[in-house]
């Protein structure tokens, strides 16, 4: 299935020869989306094999598992694992970035697969979530707790399998009680806190639960999914491909516009549409603006944490700027609506362009103040340094991603490794630290704004001209691509499928905190338990994004009573083990 | 498609059977409050499922520029001190329970708000099997707040006309349509294909917005008779300065000349 942009030199050709050199007669097929977009369908035994292979070996990050109900269409369900496969940084010259998405039939009438978490552990939430949503068993998968739906939910009822039910089928409640078991640990000093899912630190809802001896937190356990609704199968039941931007628009109401168009792009990039030059950099300055609102608001938060709610209410007045200016470009504050498959709605003219310019001349000067305020107070260094350590391993194994990653040392934005719209037009610079603290990631999100001021006006000035709208083309069955957009909190990555009634047939998207999550615990570990709120709100989270999905989770209640010496062994245990 | 049947029927069910009925004393006893409480009021917030947007924009309402504490507003921390609760979000299934749990906390009695689009009626999610609809159909709610996301301004009117602070001066105007009423084409004297063919180029080249106020005001020049309509453009792009309205403007213009020409 190789769409449009067959003349291009194919990206990511070396990936496709390793794989096959090593697995050989594994290797039932091999597809291209776009210049550096490859599917290859591997048998179903060799999977984890090949997925490790390229994660660990070839320098591949896990962006996605999409899992596909393709029975309709060839009687298999289908599972995509996603890698972004950059190398490990030590060739020269530097290795081909592309994203490789290893493919799996799964037959209907076994429906399982074997587990690729216990060799890449990033995969985690990806399998809870295909049990969850298509009944596909991952074979080797410890925790058979549910993931998406809520517990309450019927067993053997899948949302997203095409046959299982009607989009709007709600079962009726079962009980009034929340029937979530969390581990029940008790021992000597230790003390449980809950904290949630109604709590003041974060403004959505999630359950925590902090195992703590004394102040010190020795473990960490959250359940989340609360506000999981169902867009997926939104998507494919009742939308039109144009409407679904604006169900994109309200995935999150802080980064819609990044999954906006990372959806549209995927869609564009599975038809082969080219987009328009001027709407690429409408885009870009969009999905900037955005960018500005976000970091300001995060930057606000963490000063709110850590008892400096001067600077809390400093970020917010100044962050109207930058709201004032997403109003102006797009008629609203949030939720811009502006993306359509093939462009944008609206264009930027002179008098929109000089009072943006304006407003950012405002912003970098009153920013540049609030952040030397901010960092000439001394216990916010004190009570962010050293504090929610992400060791740069951990991060290798759980794939998180943006200004997350990008604290622990690891100089990774998808605006750099797989340029989307106007970025490679436009020079900057990708802001990494080494500190894997919070302090690290406070600051990324600082000079980030800056970069971002810098890109807006850059590409203000260097508006091309022409439509900024495609139009005219018709919907083809069944293509898929993948579209991805480094959003503030990092990369949301969606892969669509087409289908044949004018309304996708898979969308799959995956925000970044999806990624962020799983790896939160271990930045958790070993901090005092004021410093807990910190740590949540330093990788940004963004619960309404990663609950899009349906996931059960009927955890087993184990002993109810743990010696401390059980509970340390435990802790220990599950720190060595790449299984959670 | 569902017919009659929608109660019966357990996808279109309603969910009011899940509501809680309200004490009519309890309703005495809001009045009272709300003619207390004008200036002092504590608020809630209770996240039934949303995308974070309205939340947000809670959050702006409550900084420096908008600042609702002015009008003694103020966000607490727990249900047990609120008077008012308000629920953002549309209900999902997994919120249902923690969303009674803070109503049964907080104190009666209490007014409930429906915040934004999705607690209001459920919005884009409204008919989806995890999401019960709006806040409406778990617990009773006193006031609407819509909008996807409401602006911070249209946060402080709802709440202001909530309180009573603001007593409502809208003039409504009801239009009934007379028996020889027709709504008009515009533009009858420009030729239909020609108006078309300008109105996409100008959303193509601009957008919708812009391209609908930029078709608007070139059709606005091309009535004009007085002079050849070049110097008109001409005049018009000068005036305005700007060189991407010139791209567009010009490239309406050659379709209007091809038009002419063709004929």
């Amino acid at each position: 299935m190789v769409i449009g942009n067959e003349t291009k030199p194919k990206i990511g050709q070396s990936y496709v020869e390793a794989v096959r050199a090593r697995f050989g007669n594994s290797i039932l097929d091999e597809t291209w989306q776009a210049p550096d977009q490859v599917t290859l369908t591997v048998s179903l035994n060799c999977l984890p094999d090949v997925v490790e292979m390229l994660y660990y070996e070839q320098g591949g990050w896990l962006a996605s598992v999409a899992v596909n109900d393709e029975r309709p269409l060839n009687g298999q369900f289908a599972i995509y694992y996603i890698l972004s496969v950059e190398g490990n940084g030590d060739e020269a010259p530097p290795a081909e970035k592309a994203y490789v998405v290893v493919h799996a039939q799964i037959p209907p009438h076994q429906p399982e697969f074997p587990a690729v978490t216990p060799k890449v552990p990033a995969a985690i939430w990806y399998e809870r979530e295909a049990r969850d949503m298509f009944g596909l068993q991952p074979i080797g998968l410890p925790d058979q707790r549910r993931l998406v739906l809520p517990d309450d939910w019927p067993d053997n009822l899948y949302p997203l399998r095409k046959d299982a039910m009607d989009y709007r089928f709600r079962p009726e409640p079962t009980t009034e009680n929340e029937t979530y078991d969390f581990i029940q640990v008790e021992g000597e000093g230790i003390v449980q806190v809950p904290l949630g899912p109604l709590h003041i630190t974060s403004d959505e809802p999630g359950h925590f639960r902090l195992y703590v001896d004394g102040e010190h937190i020795v473990d960490a356990d959250y359940r989340l999914f609360y506000v999981h609704r169902g867009m997926e199968k939104l998507a494919e039941s009742r939308m039109s491909y144009d409407q679904v931007t604006f169900l994109a628009d309200r995935i999150c109401g802080i980064c819609g516009y990044a999954h906006n168009v990372a959806y549209s792009t995927s869609v564009e990039r599975a038809l082969g549409i080219e987009v328009p030059e001027r709407a690429q950099f409408i885009r870009t300055i969009l999905l900037e603006v955005e960018r500005l609102h976000s970091h300001l608001l995060n930057l606000g938060l963490a000063c709110h944490f850590v008892g400096f709610d001067t600077g809390f209410m400093q970020f917010f007045r100044v962050r109207e700027k930058a709201m004032k200016m997403a109003e102006l470009l797009t008629g609203s504050r949030k939720t811009y609506g502006v993306n359509l498959i093939g462009g944008v709605r609206r264009d930027i003219l002179k008098e929109q362009r000089l009072t943006t310019l304006k407003l950012l001349g405002e912003l970098r000067q009153e920013v540049t103040t609030l952040v030397n305020m901010l960092l000439e107070t001394p216990h916010i260094v004190q009570r962010t340094q050293n504090i929610g350590l992400l060791e740069a391993q951990v991060a290798r194994d759980y794939s998180p991603v943006g200004p997350t990653l990008r604290g622990s040392g690891f100089a990774r934005d998808i605006r750099v490794i797989h340029p989307y719209c106007a970025y490679d037009r436009v020079p900057w610079t990708v802001i990494a630290k080494e500190g894997c603290d919070v302090l690290s990631r406070t600051l990324i999100r600082a000079e980030e704004f800056f970069e971002s001021v810098s890109m807006v006006e850059r590409c203000l000035d260097a508006m091309p001209d022409g439509p900024v709208l495609t139009e005219g083309f018709t919907y083809k069955p069944f293509q898929f691509a993948l579209g991805y957009v480094e959003a503030p909190r990092g990369e949301d990555i969606h892969w669509s499928m087409l289908g044949d009634n004018q309304k996708i047939y898979r969308w799959k998207c995956r925000a970044s905190s999806y990624n962020n999550w799983p790896s939160l615990r271990y930045m958790l570990r070993g901090n005092t338990i004021s410093d807990a709120p910190l740590i949540v709100a330093s990788i940004d989270p963004c619960y309404s994004c990663t609950e899009r999905v349906t996931v059960i989770d009927v955890r087993k209640k184990k002993a109810t009573i743990v010696p401390y010496k059980e509970m340390e062994r435990y802790c220990i245990e599950r720190k060595d083990s790449p299984l959670k | 498609m569902f017919g009659d049947n929608t109660t019966s029927n357990p996808m279109l069910a309603e969910r009011s059977q899940y509501a809680i009925h309200q004490d009519p004393e309890i309703g005495q006893l809001k009045a009272a409050l709300l003619k207390d409480i004008q200036r002092s009021v504590f608020v809630y917030r209770v996240d039934c499922g949303g995308c974070n947007g309205c939340e947000i924009e809670i959050f702006a309402a409550l900084t420096p520029l908008f600042d609702v504490e002015r009008f003694g507003i103020k966000v607490v921390s727990s249900p047990r001190h609120a008077d008012v609760l308000v629920f953002t979000g549309s209900m999902t299934r997994s919120m249902r329970v923690p969303a009674l749990r803070a109503y049964h906390a907080a104190p009666d009695p209490k007014i409930c708000v429906a915040y934004g689009a999705c607690g209001c009626s459920g919005g884009i999610f409204h008919d989806l099997y995890c999401v019960w609809g709006g806040a409406d159909k778990v617990v009773p709610v006193d006031v609407y707040i819509p909008g996807c996301p409401p602006t911070p301004a249209a946060t402080i009117y709802g709440f202001a006309m909530a309180l009573g602070i603001l007593s409502q001066k809208l003039k409504a105007v009801h239009h009934v349509q007379s028996e020889n009423e027709h709504v008009l084409p515009r533009h009858p004297e420009i030729p239909l294909i020609l108006r078309v063919e300008i109105e996409r180029e100008a959303r193509r080249m601009a957008g919708y917005w812009h391209g609908k106020r930029i078709a608007e005001t070139f059709f606005g020049l091309i009535k004009g008779d007085s002079q050849p309509i070049e110097q008109t453009v001409r005049a018009y792009l000068e005036q305005e300065d700007d060189p991407r309205l010139t791209e567009i403007v010009t490239r309406l213009e050659s379709i209007y000349h091809a038009y002419h020409g063709a004929r």
